[in-house]
């Protein structure tokens, strides 16, 4: 993320407010051009309200959203010629096979790379002379998927865009999506699926309760979180609870884990000395992040 | 009724006893609260029709008169039923609320039936119960049982509305009969959800399956119709369920075998269903569905031609429907013309909004030109019901997160629905000088396409109305709408009788709307009514653009 580059997607304050519900509450996003960043939070956090909010599809009750530059609300027909959504709960016509539908979605889009469509339908296995009526819930999803990535849009908005598939049109996913960053398309990628923001996005946001927790590069989050450490020991189990920038200690027989935060030669020196035979450390993973940042504890809270 | 099966429906269904039950208990509970609905619907237009004959005609001699003149009309036979006894409140009554009730009687149960049996399944609901202890014939067994229960309310409901206006000393009309009558009035109700039960298992959708039902009663009315026309036909009626109700004899000579055939039919529909349910799987039909087809891209060029492509089947529907009743119209008119002398009789007709001093042919059609109007309403209150089915339904999205506006989608899409109702317009018209001009009646072609085109402002006034709901509360669309469209024909099925206040009558859009072939076209009112459709289409749109799009 170079710096200086006009953001692709900016929202400053934005809040939105559904009669006594707070469902947004004053969010700062910037993404900049070339960027895959993941939207995190579960279900009700607030996810498809900013999506829909970027889309112009709603307004926001205070504070401004901008894609390209432009007002989501007032220019939504400018942007949506550059942007390409696809969306979680789809609905479709039923009674429209699926190619009629990747026709006609494509003559609404505007603009079609026909060969890469026709790469899609068959990387994603679709057969486009069914009936709409006739997919299943994942075939629907593909559908909508070729019909967004079709277009080569310069930002796609992915709300839960796996939501059906199963784990072989996931992986099809994945290498759709680097693709299309490898080409300099930008990519917002709303999810709960972990693993999958994890192995596709350069920045991860992390909402809670409508508010915007973290935003951040994964290796800064991991920077700043605790390392998970198992250690072996042939004899006495030593007590680490008092060493320095240790916690959540727990014994099971001769083996110790506990996490640590900041430097860890105070931990590495108690466990030389008490006669350490084996040491495995690892980061935590997006998934302990996110739980640390849901859970409340001030444990693994990197800030 | 609904009390005991509200708590098993509304409990987490504790495995073992209640499960067995649980589809009864869910379509009872959904059949009964629109029968109640409907119910009071029903008693109510019977209570209104008796008072108000006595109230217009409080003298025996006026009854007599209109008996004389009106009783053996085969022009009022043939469109609203035979109508002995006029000079009684029971005949009467009897004679004004039939055709409504039963034809309501048989919408009410293709809708529901067809909702319960297929609109259900269509959504997925049934694949969790069917997941359970029941098979797929024990739940459309208990379905169809739901509705049967349904209809014992509507009838409950109806009868109470009879007994209690029959108690009033200047209508008095006996429990017996009231009883019986009520019974009549929602025969069709029970029929029509026996087909709705046969059709949900041999079309694929619930629209499908209410499309089939719908051709069901039309063709019973048309049967039912070309009897009562005095063509020589009258044994025709016992091929109609609808003739069947007319012949069960209303308030004044009940004649119990006529509810035989009803009872028999409706018995052999619901078992048919059951059985047709057993031999298919869930989520598919009888007929064969194809699941293929070769991609058909004419249309599908952006918005407003998929709304052309997606209304297509519906609005084809309703022409075809709206035409066939025109030329029926028309072939009726000249010879049901010709019993109507005398001022008496125009008077009659005025009441029911074909005042004028036309010929007899042009009389009739001005009455049936305000059938013809209601249906082309109809064709508006669903063109917009569905413009907000595809908002509520999550479809428009796929459209407005694309480079489209959502003032030119929404342009579009009521660009269909008046087309669709300005050609219902003139298919009407011109239909109906088919029939005309096939009985030499003498009436041109152009007087009929202008009273053709004449039905098409109120329609554009529902439109306009809609448009509005939608744009500033689109949840409440489809009951706004078919609300008031309800209240429309009901002020003028009841109001025609002229006994109520202008101040009532004027809220009715159809009131607005000359009777024309029978008097001359207001071209001035139908201007304000085409100008106020076209303003609330414009502030509907405007609402829209600035509203948050909303789901269901």
């Amino acid at each position: 993320m170079a710096d200086g580059d006009a953001a692709v997607i900016e929202t400053r304050g934005l809040t939105k407010r559904y009669r006594d519900t707070d469902a947004l509450v004053d969010i700062d996003l910037d993404v900049v051009p070339g960027e895959v960043v993941g939207y995190l939070g579960p279900n009700g956090a607030g996810k498809t309200t900013t999506i829909r909010l970027l889309l112009g599809l709603i307004r926001p009750t205070s504070g401004t959203a901008r894609v390209f530059g432009l007002d989501c609300r007032r220019d939504a027909v400018a942007i949506h010629r550059r942007l390409a959504y696809v969306g979680g709960e789809t609905s479709l016509w039923p009674r429209l096979t699926g190619a009629e539908t990747l026709h006609l979605l494509g003559q609404v889009s505007g603009h079609v790379d026909t060969a890469y469509r026709d790469a899609l339908v068959e990387r994603f296995s679709l057969d486009p002379s069914k009936k709409v009526r006739a997919y299943s819930k994942g075939n629907r999803q593909k559908l909508v998927l070729i019909a967004a990535l079709m277009t080569r849009a310069d930002l796609l908005v992915l709300d839960e865009p796996t939501d059906g598939l199963d784990p072989l049109m996931e992986q099809a996913f994945r290498l759709s999506v680097r693709e299309a960053r490898d080409r300099g398309q930008t990519v917002f990628l709303s999810s709960h699926i972990l693993s999958e923001v994890e192995a596709l996005c350069d920045r991860v946001g992390i909402l809670r309760e409508g508010r915007l927790v973290e935003l951040a590069t994964l290796a800064d989050m991991r920077h700043l979180s605790a390392l998970t450490v198992e250690a072996t020991f042939d004899g006495t189990v030593p007590d680490l609870s008092s060493v320095p920038g240790v916690s959540a200690v727990h014994v099971d027989g001769r083996v110790v884990t506990c996490h640590v935060r900041g430097p860890v030669e105070p931990l590495l020196r108690v466990l030389a000395d008490a006669g350490v035979t084996g040491l495995l450390s690892r980061e935590p993973s997006l998934e302990e992040l996110f739980l640390a940042r849901y859970g409340g504890t001030p444990d693994a809270g990197a800030d | 009724m609904p009390a005991p099966t509200e708590s098993v429906a509304a409990a987490p269904a504790p495995a073992g006893r209640s499960t067995g039950t649980v589809v009864a208990s869910l379509a009872t509970r959904a059949a009964a609260r629109s029968a109640v609905l409907w119910g009071a619907v029903f008693a109510v237009t019977v209570a209104a029709s008796a008072v108000s004959y006595t109230t217009i005609y409080p003298r025996q001699s006026q009854r007599d008169a209109l008996a004389a003149a009106y009783g053996r009309n085969q022009a009022t036979a043939s469109l609203f039923g035979p109508a002995p006894h006029l000079q009684t409140v029971a005949g009467f009554t009897a004679f004004k609320v039939t055709m409504t009730l039963m034809v309501l009687g048989a919408i009410w149960g293709l809708l529901t039936g067809t909702r319960l049996l297929r609109g259900e399944e269509e959504q997925g609901r049934w694949e969790v119960l069917l997941c359970g202890s029941t098979t797929p014939r024990r739940a459309t067994g208990q379905t169809l049982w739901g509705l049967g229960v349904g209809v014992v309310v509507l009838w409950v409901l109806t009868a109470a509305g009879t007994v209690l206006v029959g108690r009033e000393a200047k209508v008095a009309f006996a429990v017996g009969p009231s009883l019986w009558f009520a019974l009549a009035m929602v025969a069709t109700a029970a029929v029509f959800c026996g087909v709705a039960g046969v059709t949900s298992q041999l079309a694929a959708t619930r629209r499908q399956a209410a499309g089939f039902a719908a051709v069901v009663l039309g063709a019973s009315y048309a049967v039912r119709m070309v009897a009562d026309a005095g063509v020589g036909l009258h044994p025709l009626i016992w091929a109609s369920p609808l003739g069947w109700v007319e012949e069960m004899g209303g308030l004044t000579h009940p004649r119990p075998i006529a509810l035989v055939p009803l009872v028999v039919l409706t018995g052999a529909l619901a078992a048919t269903a059951v059985h047709l349910a057993g031999r298919r799987d869930v989520g598919s039909s009888v007929v064969a569905d194809r699941t293929r087809a070769r991609p058909r891209l004419r249309l599908l060029y952006g918005s407003t031609g998929l709304a052309i492509r997606l209304s297509r089947p519906t609005v084809v529907g309703w022409w075809t429907g709206i035409a066939v009743a025109g030329l029926l119209y028309g072939l009726i008119a000249r010879s049901a013309g010709s019993t109507i002398t005398g001022s008496s009789v125009h008077d009659v007709l005025s009441r029911l909004g074909a005042s004028g001093t036309g010929t007899g042919t042009e009389t009739v059609l001005g009455v049936c030109f305000l059938v013809l109007a209601a249906l082309v309403a109809f064709v508006a209150a669903g063109q917009i019901t569905t413009t907000r089915g595809e908002e509520s339904s999550g479809r428009l999205d796929n459209l407005l997160t694309r480079p489209l506006s959502p003032t030119r989608w929404l342009g579009g899409r009521l660009t269909v629905a008046l087309a669709a109702v300005v050609m219902g317009g003139i298919l009407a018209g011109v239909f109906t000088w088919l029939g005309a001009a096939s009985q030499h009646s003498g009436i041109g072609l152009g007087t009929l396409v202008v009273a053709g085109v004449n039905i098409v402002p109120p329609a554009v006034v529902i439109l306009g109305l809609g448009a509005l709901v939608f744009g500033f509360a689109p949840r409440a669309t489809s009951t706004v709408v078919y609300g008031y469209l309800a209240w429309s024909l009901l002020i003028t099925v009841v109001g025609g009788i002229g006994a109520t206040s202008h101040w009532i009558l004027d809220t009715s859009v159809f009131h607005h709307m000359a009777a024309s072939p029978a008097v001359p076209v207001d071209w001035t009112t139908d201007s304000i009514m085409v100008a106020l459709g076209a303003v609330l289409l414009a502030v509907g749109s405007a609402a829209f653009r600035r509203r948050d799009l909303a789901g269901a």
